[in-house]
């Protein structure tokens, strides 16, 4: 599903490259934990899977096509088949938690009727069936979160790119939402999530990737933090 | 990219109102800058009428004597006919004179009383070939000489004075028209930039979904084609009163020169059509290069 061959990226004006020389290959339906010490490249990771950033070298293929060769008009149909949790879940404060997730849809155009069927179904897997029409300030940290997956999966893309989404969140809500992505993944949605968080990574024991500023240190399944 | 018209209409109303005092600023500014636009172009159509007016002026009057004989009449009609420097020549009967002169001196009929028809003199009115001033000179003292004729006026200097000066405030004012324009762009580039920058997270948002770069682009191209139409429509009625004010004003000043300076109505609405077009179209281009700005990325 996604498999990088030698990626390398320096942003402009690093000494050190966010990322080395990176090889890794994920199947269809993995959870993978990306770990390491703040700035060693987890984000980066990340963001070159759905294009938000562009490898100086190497190559990227996400569900079969190289999408370093992709043509920009492309990348919007890539990025329909990938869904984006951030720690600070950019949720859009004039909307409901129904318009939220809805706008996900409309925006590529999906018909009324797969809106209407779809975002009520998707908030009641999130847990928030009854939140609907509150706004994002009304809601915990953890139900915003909820909101934020909602809208990511409810396109049902095939990979959920996560980066540190417990980052701002208890350690008792924090497993609410890992017992979530754990369903999403069970649905086989391909997940990666990057993570700061021992005792999560612990307790999940699933693939882990260890980067160490910016290379590849340790991929290991059903690993632990270190 | 299939549009859905509910989405259309929902989102770019939601923008407009979301942010009612950036909304107003936009279509204010609009307004002033259309309507400086609107201002100048309708000087210089004011300017332009007044040209034309001057441009086929006579440039001088042959008056004949007021018992002046056929025989010499037709010598002078022969010798201005034969005149290279004659463009146009148009002879002015008793008649015609005496119409005009009721005309001018309609508000004093004690003058209007003292004149009959045939107490007033007959008249060629001359048009040169060329605008040159010796050749006109030099003709009009010739014709002076002829027996007949009592006398040869020359158009007034200031009046040709200010033909030309407005023949040049005409093009002047085409260009302010035109800097007002760029200033109305920028301004309104400014203020969508605004309105684009306060909602870069729903633009980041869609980006990272999976929105083309039209879906995103066109809500706010549309939200910006309204503001400019809307910033237009209020610059007409600056535009209108404006031109009732130049109607008042130099009506008031029973000038010669500029009483027709103020244009008629249905060129004040082809000026304001042409403002709506401006501003709609400014307004749409504005917005779609402001939200490009953080499509790239
Ligand atoms: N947009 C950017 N411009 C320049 N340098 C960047 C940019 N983004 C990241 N970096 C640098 O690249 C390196 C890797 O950053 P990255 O964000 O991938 O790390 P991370 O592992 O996600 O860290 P954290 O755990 O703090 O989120 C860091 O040295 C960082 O300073
Ligand atoms: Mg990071």
């Amino acid at each position: 599903m996604i498999k990088l061959e030698s990626v390398s990226k320096a942003y402009p004006g690093q000494a050190t490259p966010a990322l080395t020389e990176a090889d890794a290959d994920i199947a269809k339906g993995e959870f993978v934990f990306l770990v390491g010490p703040s700035g060693s490249g987890k984000s980066t990771f990340l963001r070159l899977l759905n294009k938000q950033e562009e490898p100086d070298a190497g190559r990227i293929f996400v569900a079969g096509k190289d999408i370093a060769q992709m043509s920009s008009w492309k990348v919007p149909m890539l990025r329909r088949n990938i869904g984006s949790v951030f720690q600070d879940f950019k949720l859009l404060p004039a909307k409901t938690v129904a318009e939220n997730v809805a706008f996900a849809l409309e925006v590529i155009g999906r018909p009324r009727g797969v809106v209407r069927k779809q975002v009520p179904a998707i908030c009641e897997l999130v847990g928030l069936g009854d939140k609907m029409t509150k706004y994002p300030d009304q809601l915990s940290g953890g139900e915003q979160q909820r909101v934020s997956i909602a809208r990511a999966f409810v396109n049902r893309p095939l990979i959920l790119l996560a980066d540190e989404p417990t980052g701002n969140l208890d350690p008792q809500t924090s497993i609410g939402i890992m017992r979530l992505l754990d369903r999403i993944n069970k649905t086989g949605t391909t997940v990666v999530m990057a993570s700061h968080d021992r005792g999560i990574v612990d307790t999940m024991r699933k693939r882990v990737i260890e980067l160490s500023n910016g290379v590849i240190v340790r991929d290991q399944d059903r690993g632990v933090y270190e | 990219m299939a549009f859905r018209p509910d989405y259309l209409v929902r989102e770019t109303g939601q923008n407009l109102f979301r942010n009612p005092s950036l909304s107003i600023a936009t279509i204010l500014t609009v307004a002033v800058s259309l309507s400086l636009m609107g201002a100048a172009l309708l000087v210089s159509q004011g300017v332009e009428q007044i040209n034309n007016r001057f441009k086929d002026e006579v440039e001088f009057i042959v008056w004949m004597d007021i018992d002046v004989t056929q025989e010499q009449l037709e010598s002078v009609d022969n010798i201005l006919q034969d005149s290279p420097f004659v463009k146009r020549l148009s002879f002015v009967d008793r008649d015609q004179t005496f119409s005009d002169f009721q005309e001018f001196f309609a508000d004093e009929p004690e003058i209007l009383e003292l004149v009959e028809a045939d107490q007033l003199p007959t008249s060629f009115s001359v048009v040169p070939q060329d605008a040159n001033v010796e050749y006109i000179r030099a003709l009009g003292t010739e014709i002076e000489k002829e027996s007949g004729v009592e006398e040869v006026q020359f158009a007034d200097e200031n009046i040709k004075a200010i033909s030309s000066f407005s023949r040049g405030s005409s093009q002047i004012m085409l260009f302010a028209a035109l800097a007002s324009a760029v200033a109305a762009a920028l301004l309104m580039y400014n203020s969508i930039r605004t309105a684009v920058f306060a909602r870069r997270r729903e633009i980041e948002v869609m980006r990272l979904v999976g929105a083309t770069k039209w879906f995103i682009r066109i809500p706010f191209m549309l939200e910006g084609l309204l503001q400019g139409l809307i910033g237009a429509f209020l610059s007409i009625f600056a535009v209108f009163g404006l031109n009732k004010a130049f109607d008042s004003f130099f009506g008031d000043l029973d000038s010669f020169v500029f009483r027709d300076f103020a244009v008629p109505s249905t060129d004040v609405l082809f000026i304001g059509g042409f403002l709506m077009l401006v501003g709609a179209f400014l307004g749409a281009l504005g917005a779609g290069v402001a939200v490009t700005r953080y499509l790239d990325a």
